[in-house]
Formats: structure tokens, C-alpha cells, sequence
């Protein structure tokens, strides 16, 4: 579900987070207009908004475990860990967390790739949220639901910055129920 | 200017499970006086002076417990400093973001750069606090659009860090944030990097230091804050 249409309508910073996001046309390859939020961490009131929604959201839900994706989730996920009072487990590309780890593969547009995550880091009945910026297809959020759910935690959302158009009107991944704050941006000159 | 601290603990030796605690060294920085020779006479009052421990945030020691050693990863003989355990315990991690907000904020830094991955973990909530922006630093290719990149020697062959064109002003107050510092190389890099562009990059900031690779030398005049110095 979009914020806007849940909660946040009209909400002025969801318009400065939408505006402080840039798009760079072609990247990684012809055809895709790549939504770049490192202007987004640029802009230290839009940044700051961007997690104080998130912390708005789930402050209150008793959630314990918030997981991030490598490397994008890395950079919203530990801020909004810290001031729910939860631990952030990073879910990370293969071989790059040390010790014992388990790994969940999902499909890409062509291949394969895989996910993985320390043993140890979730308890079984844990109540989770996992923070990407951006879900397209929702194949690497849906890895990562299922690597927390190995371990009996339980999934109660997922929360991206940005929603691609393949998502609007899907309200759960997984049977997760997902939240967006803001679609894409048009290239527009801007 | 910002001074530099470095905290350590006590000696632990390494357990023989896979659960490695941190190994320290402890450094004083008050010099010790000369022993005096004991007796049986002697009174708590001449006893030689000491370095107070009281001198390490309180702080410190639970960071530094809280940071797994994995053996030979990401090949043997390397005693990897696993930063996610800390993440794991709440508290320690709040108290690490902490330490380096307490010494940065109010010091005119607009800008706090983070190096791919594991400085993206540290950076931002800094950034946030502190009301700077967060400037990421990444691998090759990772960026889109128009990037900078800064090249710097591996111990087999070459890499690159690239930031993005237009992320940062000349003359901003900089800091860098890396969970780790080794032999200094990619933080070396990023400070070219930013310097190419203007920045004054005011300090070096990781969780943890590994003295005997000697990264401190190889940033020269470049201030480095640590908390935690491991061998």
C-alpha cells in the first residue's frame, strides 16, 4: 500500500521525498529510468523524513528485528532500527557475512541470485520489518521474507521508500503486506 | 581541533569455541611511574600510580564485547572483526552511534562519507544526527550517473572508489566512517577523493582499529578516531 493513500494523504513530506529523489535514464542498461535516492541523502530534511515515517509507522508495533537488503537497506534500515529500539540484521549478497549463515535464492530478470543471513541473528517469534529503497518485482524482498521465516520470526511488513508500478495494486508479497511511500519519478527536466 | 582517543581493554584469550571474544592490548596514554620495589610494609598510599581506567567511556567496553572475531575469513589467518553482533545488541549499537554524535555534532561538518557496505551501516544515522548529508562511496559501477573514481593498491592488484559528481561542495567539512581501519588503503582513497574535489576532510571515524597494520601512519596527518583498537 502506498502512504499516501494510507494514512499520509497529503502529507507535505512525502511530496519533499518524491522531489529530492532523481532519476538517471538508461542505467544499468537502455530502457531504464533508475530511481536514485543518494540525493534523497542529500537533502537532510527529506533524509530525515523519510525515516521519522517508518519510525512513525512501526514504533508501536512491537517490532524487534529490522532487516535490511545490501546495500541500498543498509542506508535507511540501521536509522530506523535505532529509534524503534530494534536490531538490524543485514541481509547481505553471498560469501560476504562471516560464520555461519543460511541463503535463499531468487530469480532475476536473467539468473539467478541469492540472499543470505547470519545464523543466530532472528529468534523464532520475533516480529520483523524488512527495509529496501525500492521493490520492482519483489523477488529479493520475498528471498528475505523467507530467510526470516526459516528462523520462525515473523514478517509483518515491508517497507520501501519507492514502489515501481509492478507492485501498485498488489498490497502484500508473500501474503506480506507492503509499504510504500512514494512512486517513481518521470524524468521531467527537473 | 579534535583530539584523538583511542580506548582499549584488558588482555582475553581466545576461547577454543568458535565464539571468539575481541583480543586487546592495553595502551596506556598517562605515563606509568617506575614500579617501587615491594615489601611486606608496603601500603596501598605507595603504590605506583597507574593509568585510571576511569578514562574509557563506560561505554566502550560493551562495544567491544560486542564485536565477533570469525577465524580465517575470508581466508586463513585472518581474525575477521564481525561488526553485526553489535548491531544485534540494541544498546551497544545506540551507544556506538553515540560516541561518534557526541564528538561531531556542533563541529560544522556537512558531510559524513560511507564506505560500501559496512560504512553505510554506521554513517547515515551520524548523518542524521548531526544534520549533515550522507555521501555514499562505493565500489565500481554501483553508482548511476556522473562519478568520480579514486584507484589504491590491494595487497594482489588494484580497486576503485567512486563517488558521485555533485555530492559534495568545495569547501564542506567532511568526516569518513568505516567500520573498520586496516592498512588505511581505501580510506586513503576516499580522502583523495573528496580532497580532489575541495572538501576538507576534518577526521577519519571507525568502530574499530587494527594497530599493527598500521592504517594510522598511512593516513599521515589525517586525524583518525577509534573506538576500539584490536590485535
Amino acid at each position: 500500500m502506498f502512504a499516501a493513500e494510507n494514512g499520509l494523504k497529503g502529507d507535505p513530506r512525502l511530496q519533499a521525498i518524491s522531489n529530492a529523489i532523481r532519476v538517471v535514464p538508461h542505467f544499468p542498461k537502455q530502457g531504464i529510468m533508475f530511481q536514485d535516492i543518494t540525493t534523497l541523502l542529500l537533502d537532510h530534511k527529506a533524509f530525515k523524513h523519510t525515516v521519522d515515517i517508518f519510525v512513525e509507522r512501526y514504533k508501536d508495533m512491537d517490532i524487534s528485528v529490522v532487516a535490511g537488503v545490501e546495500a541500498r537497506g543498509f542506508m535507511f534500515g540501521p536509522s530506523i532500527a535505532l529509534a524503534i529500539g530494534a536490531k538490524f540484521v543485514p541481509l547481505r549478497k553471498p560469501k560476504k557475512l562471516p560464520g555461519e549463515v543460511i541463503a535463499e535464492a531468487y530469480e532475476l530478470e536473467y539468473g539467478r541470485d541469492c540472499l543470505e543471513m547470519h545464523v543466530g541473528a532472528v529468534e523464532a517469534g520475533e516480529r520483523a520489518i524488512v527495509i529496501d529503497d525500492l521493490v520492482a518485482t519483489g523477488g529479493t524482498l520475498s528471498a528475505a521474507i523467507r530467510l526470516l521465516e526459516r528462523f520462525g520470526a515473523q514478517v509483518v511488513e515491508c517497507g520501501c521508500v519507492i514502489g515501481l508500478r509492478e507492485v501498485k495494486g498488489q498490497l502484500r508479497l508473500n501474503g506480506k503486506p507492503l509499504y510504500i511511500l512514494v512512486e517513481p519519478r518521470e524524468i521531467d527536466g527537473c | 581541533m579534535l583530539s584523538l582517543t583511542t580506548l582499549c581493554s584488558p588482555n582475553e584469550t581466545a576461547a577454543s569455541s568458535s565464539y571468539q571474544p575481541p583480543v586487546f592490548r592495553l595502551r596506556s596514554y598517562n605515563q606509568t611511574l617506575p614500579p617501587t620495589l615491594c615489601s611486606a610494609s608496603d601500603s596501598v598510599a605507595n603504590q605506583p600510580k597507574m593509568s585510571s581506567p576511569d578514562e574509557q567511556d563506560p561505554r566502550i567496553s560493551k562495544i567491544s564485547s560486542a564485536i565477533r572475531v570469525i577465524p580465517n575469513f575470508p581466508k586463513p589467518g585472518i581474525m575477521f572483526q564481525d561488526i553485526t553482533t553489535l548491531l544485534l545488541d540494541t544498546k551497544a549499537f545506540r551507544d556506538t552511534i553515540d560516541l561518534f554524535v557526541e564528538r561531531y555534532r556542533g563541529k560544522d561538518i556537512s558531510v559524513v562519507a560511507g564506505i560500501e557496505a559496512r560504512g553505510f551501516i554506521f554513517g547515515p544515522p551520524i548523518a542524521l544526527a548531526i544534520g549533515a548529508k550522507f555521501v555514499p562511496m562505493r565500489k565500481p559501477n554501483k553508482l548511476p550517473g556522473e562519478v568520480i573514481s579514486e584507484e589504491y593498491s590491494l595487497e594482489y592488484g588494484t580497486d576503485k572508489i567512486e563517488m558521485h559528481v555533485g555530492a559534495v561542495q568545495a569547501g564542506e567539512r567532511s568526516l569518513i566512517i568505516d567500520d573498520l581501519i586496516a592498512t588505511g588503503g581505501t580510506l586513503c582513497a576516499a580522502i583523495r577523493l573528496l580532497e580532489r574535489v575541495g572538501v576538507h576532510v576534518v577526521e577519519c571515524a571507525c568502530v574499530i582499529e587494527l594497530p599493527e597494520l598500521k592504517g594510522r601512519e598511512r593516513l599521515g596527518d589525517k586525524p583518525l578516531f577509534v573506538l576500539v583498537s584490536s590485535t
